[in-house]
């Protein structure tokens, strides 16, 4: 589970700072859907960022599991996300020199697993995708680069999945399939799923959906109880 | 299209330039640097020059100089006296080596013996400073600082030379007209021709220089009395020489060093070229949007390229401007390397000639470097912002124009290079073989990256862009690429570095390599002059040389030896000659000054006769004389390259002039040398009996065991105070020294291309950080460490170094073996561990600079980064 107590983060932009979240307090049970909704720049991006690890809050705890990922080291960080976290950006980001089964199979590889190729063409399979397993991201479309990009996250099968504005670069009838996508990992394998995104009708398929204002919790509604409302 | 700015040209290219210009620094650097040392080498070689001409009367100590190898025959003696008379002073002075003797050992001298009045010009130093006058009152002389200290002496003790004992009045510090003492067979000694008498070391073949110094009143010009003395001498052998030429070994060697200089300044030039051209490309990558926006707010392509064709022709005169002010202060690096070995004073002077010029060559080299990838601006669209994807680089060709602007450019600077070697043979050559190895470094770097994105399997074409190509055509390369799915990732990351698109691998691999190269290439050259000098001297070979024993000395010589214990000694007749008559026809030094291997005309040959063949020498063509010959013609064997030089084959006759007489015979073998061998080896052997009567003198050769040295050449000068004994090792050693300093200069200069290849490769690197840092967070962000994210780049930089090392210590040993086999004329040794040096060198180099530019990426959040995109 995540527990997430007074983070704040602060930029400072210009010469001046810029509060970017504000004594964020939330706790998220193992296995729910919570979706973070909210116009621009209200701060949805960088709390997922900041869940992942990825940046270092200004203050405040953040936990995974019990344990606290603000004091760790980069490298700390970096093997926590291989163990526990999946991300998927709004804008894919695949490495470029790779193909598409090389890139799910990168996770794998820096975990140490030996059949990290095999896997990764089952995780393909599974994203409806194992014919273009030796293509490069260029020489794929937008939605099927973020279905690779949702194997990616999931291919170690982490615990925690972070999807940020997964399908806002994608027109509605991808966006559907890689949320249907994201849906299903969270219920067959349970995992955490954590979706941002301002788009209201994916936000409806969550159990729980959190409004960020300008860096604050404004609303936090539960929807129903877990699991329960899936489309 | 023009390239000229207008005033809203310039304005937008000075906005670009202030918002930017931290961006430009390797651009300013790379241009800095090769700007620094085309003109430290100009204002080193014009002040080098200034010196020469302002010390030229004093570098003769005279306006007119006679120089000969014998003494002057009765004959020319009364030549001489008719020039007396006319307000002209003469006076004679010799030189030779010799050995000295005091209680502590023996030394070997050049002892120089000169008349009351010497120097006519320039300035004689001792210490104390009166000491000079002390040469002509009794037996007193000036001894070199370092002869002091080798046989611990000091001033005021006494010294043995010859068959006479002289006091040291003094210190000797500089002679005026010993300027270039690039090769010394010892400490120097001064005395006056008196003395030298007393010491008896002038015999008959001895080896001294005779120099006949005259003074002219103003009136008199130096070359009318040039020409008279050089008519009436019947010996064409003389050198006859005014103030104006003196020291031309000097000035060729120095024209010849500040022109090597200049051409691996120019190679710095060059390998700054490839920097700013990579500065370029980066920079207008990262301004494609912007490019992109002025296009759709209506600005036209001239407009766009005059700005930043204007912005870097600014950036490339500041940087040459500052690199001309660099190699202004090199002066304060340079002159200390030559001083050992040069005794001018150099006083630094500012000259515009060369600091003009390097500017320039700093401005169109910035023009012809940057101009490629400038004009691929036109080929932006503005549709460009309306994408997120940003295609790589932006594709077409650079048209007509460009390759005709480029090649004026290109046509200017070869000018310019031209100009700064001052050869049009050995620039032009130099340019050629530039050009030739940039272009087999761009083909290796080309085929290299090949080679990477083979073994890494990838499929893809280079450069793809956001238009995806077709899958069949994908399918179709699938087949030649090798898959090595057991490849970590870190292995194939680091890869895939080197072939992705908009990788800097090539420009990366060039720059390098061209640098790897000069310096390799001059390293491997040094080794190779040094090996055979001295390195490939046989287990056999002799240690010591005794030279100038008389005939009538040669049995009592031989009896010491032998009583010493060495009576394996060999001693070798040797008779001093020049070249007569070829087949008949008279050798006139004057036809063969200017020419190619002229030496083989004009130089002196060292005669001998032999019954059998000597050690280590093959008859290649004809026969040795094992029988009697017919009467008549004196057989002679002639060494295979001066027959081939000489024009000779069996058959031939050729004659040679001994002190006025002539001995000629007819070729009956050719035979090949081994010279390595360091015995006394001869290009002319005549039969026994062809040289009786003629003026000779022995040498001896004998191996001698260290710790034997100094006794035994105690005992010789004790016994035979006119033979001289030449140690092989010391004199080895100094050779070996004289070239170590050449070369460190060189590699000097070529150490300025090594830092502006660092440069370029900090800046190719630098160009990529923002790609780097990207993928780097991506694989942070899928839960790589930065143990792993180091990793790749290690093995990106390793390979990159390797690759490099490769290319240039091949193309240095194509250059080395070039440079030994065309213009120095020593032969090939294959260094495997010099190389083997150079390469891991090159990767230690290349992983080290890597890691210095980027080693910051490591530590990055990856949130930010990803965010930003």
């Amino acid at each position: 589970m995540i527990a997430i107590r007074n983070l704040s983060m602060r930029l400072s932009s210009g010469g001046r700072e810029v509060s970017i979240l504000d004594d964020i307090t939330l706790e998220v049970p193992a296995k729910q859907f919570l979706a973070i909704v909210g116009p621009s720049g209200s701060g949805k991006s960088t709390l997922l960022g900041l869940i992942a690890g990825m940046d270092a809050p200004t203050a405040g705890i953040i936990a995974l599991d019990g344990r606290d990922i603000t004091n760790l080291s980069e490298d700390e960080l970096a093997r926590l996300r291989r163990e526990k976290v999946g991300y998927v950006f709004q804008s894919f980001h695949l490495i470029p020199t790779l193909t598409a089964r090389e890139n799910v199979a990168v996770p794998l590889e820096l975990a140490g697993d030996h059949e990290a190729v095999h896997k990764a063409d089952a995780l393909l399979r599974a994203v409806g995708l194992e014919a273009r397993g030796h293509h490069y991201p260029a020489q794929l479309s937008g939605g099927e680069q973020q279905r690779v990009a949702v194997a990616r996250a999931f291919a170690n099968r982490p615990a925690i999945l972070l999807a940020d504005e997964p399908t806002g670069n994608l027109d509605t009838a991808t966006g559907q399939q890689v949320i249907d996508l994201l849906i299903r990992l969270n219920h067959d394998h349970g995992s955490t799923l954590v979706l941002v995104t301002h788009d209201q009708t994916l936000a409806a398929y969550a159990d729980r959906v959190i409004r960020l204002l300008d860096g604050r919790i404004a609303s936090d509604e539960l929807r129903s109880p877990a699991f329960g409302a899936h489309p | 299209m023009s390239l000229l700015p207008n005033c809203m040209a310039l304005r937008l290219a000075w906005r670009e330039t202030r918002a930017d210009w931290r961006r430009f620094t390797y651009f300013f650097v790379c241009i800095a640097l090769g700007v620094a040392a085309l003109v430290g080498v100009g204002l080193f070689a014009a002040n080098m020059d200034r010196a020469i001409q302002r010390e030229a009367r004093g570098l003769l100590a005279a306006d007119v100089e006679l120089r000969t190898a014998r003494p002057l025959t009765p004959e020319g003696e009364t030549i001489l006296a008719r020039f007396d008379g006319r307000g002209i002073a003469r006076m004679h002075v010799s030189e030779l080596v010799a050995m000295a003797a005091a209680s502590a050992g023996t030394q070997l001298i050049e002892l120089k013996a000169v008349e009351p009045g010497y120097p006519f010009y320039g300035k004689l130093r001792a210490d104390p400073e009166d000491a000079p006058a002390a040469l002509f009152g009794g037996s007193q002389v000036l001894a070199g600082e370092t002869l002091l200290i080798r046989l611990g002496l000091k001033v005021g003790d006494r010294l043995k030379i010859g068959q006479a004992d002289f006091r040291i009045a003094g210190v000797l510090k500089k002679e005026p007209d010993r300027a270039a003492g690039a090769f010394s067979f010892g400490p120097r000694v001064l005395m006056s021709g008196q003395s030298l008498d007393a010491t008896q070391l002038v015999q008959p073949g001895s080896r001294v220089t005779h120099r006949y110094l005259f003074k002219l009143p103003e009136a008199l010009s130096p070359r009318a009395v040039q020409g008279e003395l050089a008519s009436t001498f019947p010996d064409k052998t003389l050198r006859v020489s005014t103030y104006q030429e003196s020291q031309p070994i000097l000035r060729r060697f120095l024209r010849q060093l500040t022109m090597y200089l200049g051409l691996v300044g120019l190679i710095a030039l060059m390998v700054g070229g490839i920097g700013v051209a990579g500065s370029v490309r980066a920079f207008l990558k990262e301004k494609l949007e912007t490019i992109a926006v002025l296009k759709a707010l209506g600005a036209e392509s001239r407009t766009i390229l005059q700005v930043y064709f204007t912005q870097t022709l600014l950036l490339g005169l500041v940087g040459s401007l500052a690199g001309a002010a660099l190699g202004a202060a090199l002066q304060i690096a340079l002159p200390p390397l030559v001083k050992t070995w040069l005794t001018i004073d150099l006083e630094f002077q500012f000259a515009w000639l060369p600091f003009v010029r390097g500017v320039a060559m700093g401005l169109l080299t910035t023009a012809l470097f940057s101009l490629w990838p400038l004009l691929e601006v036109r080929h932006v669209r503005p549709n460009l912002i309306f994408r997120r994807e940003v295609s790589e680089e932006p594709a077409g060709s650079p048209g007509r124009a460009a390759w005709i602007a480029g090649a004026l450019l290109a046509l200017a600077l070869a000018g310019l290079a031209l100009w700064q070697a001052g050869s049009w043979r050995a620039a032009g050559l130099f340019i050629g073989a530039l050009v030739a190895a940039l272009g087999l470094l761009q083909g290796a770097a080309w085929l290299a990256v090949r080679l990477a994105r083979f073994i890494a399997g990838a499929r893809a074409p280079i450069g793809m862009g956001s238009d995806a190509p077709a899958p069949r055509a994908r399918a179709g390369r699938a087949g030649r690429s090798l898959s090595l799915p057991g490849l970590s990732l870190i292995w194939r990351q680091g890869l895939a570095n080197l072939y992705r698109p908009g990788s800097q691998a090539k420009t990366i691999l060039v720059s390098v390599g061209v640098g790897v190269m000069v310096i390799l290439a001059i390293h491997l050259v040094e080794r190779n002059i040094l090996w055979e000098i001295g390195e490939n001297i046989p287990a056999d070979a002799p240690s010591f040389f005794f030279i100038d024993i008389q005939p009538d000395q040669k049995d009592a010589f031989a009896r010491l030896m032998a009583e010493r214990g060495h009576a394996d000694i060999r001693l070798t007749p040797l008779v001093r000659s020049r070249l007569w008559a070829l087949n008949g026809k008279p050798v006139r030094r004057e036809n063969h000054e200017e020419r190619e291997h002229d030496w083989y005309y004009t130089r002196e040959y060292v005669l001998t006769f032999q019954e059998g063949l000597p050690k280590d020498n093959v008859v290649v063509k004809g026969q040795w004389w094992d029988s009697p010959g017919s009467s008549g013609h004196m057989r002679v064997s002639v060494e295979e390259e001066a027959a081939h030089r000489l024009g000779l084959d069996l058959g031939s006759t050729v004659a040679f002039d001994i002190q006025g007489a002539t001995v000629s015979g007819t070729v009956t073998s050719i035979r090949k040398v081994e010279w390595g061998n360091m015995s006394t080896n001869f290009y002319f052997i005549f039969e026994p009996g062809a040289l009786d009567g003629a003026p000779m003198t022995y040498v001896a050769t004998a191996r001698v065991n260290p710790t034997e040295e100094v006794p035994l050449q105690r005992a010789v000068v004790a016994a035979f105070p006119n033979v001289s004994a030449i140690n092989i090792r010391d004199v080895l050693d100094s050779v070996a020294r004289v070239v170590d300093r050449i070369s460190l200069v060189i590699r000097f200069m070529a150490g300025l291309s090594i830092l502006a290849g660092s440069v370029v490769l900090a800046g190719a690197l630098a160009a990529t950080r923002f790609r780097r840092i990207y993928e780097a967070m991506i694989l942070k962000a899928v839960g790589a460490t930065r143990g792993t994210v180091a990793g790749i780049f290690a093995v990106e930089y390793a390979l990159l170094g390797a690759a490099a090392g490769v290319i240039g210590t091949g193309l240095a040993v194509a250059l080395a073996w070039g440079v030994g086999r065309w213009i120095l004329d020593v032969k090939w040794l294959f260094q495997p561990a010099a190389l083997a040096w150079g390469i891991a060198a090159t990767m230690a180099g290349t992983i080290l600079v890597g890691f210095l530019s980027t080693y910051r990426i490591l530590g990055q959040k990856p949130l930010p980064v990803l965010r930003r995109e």
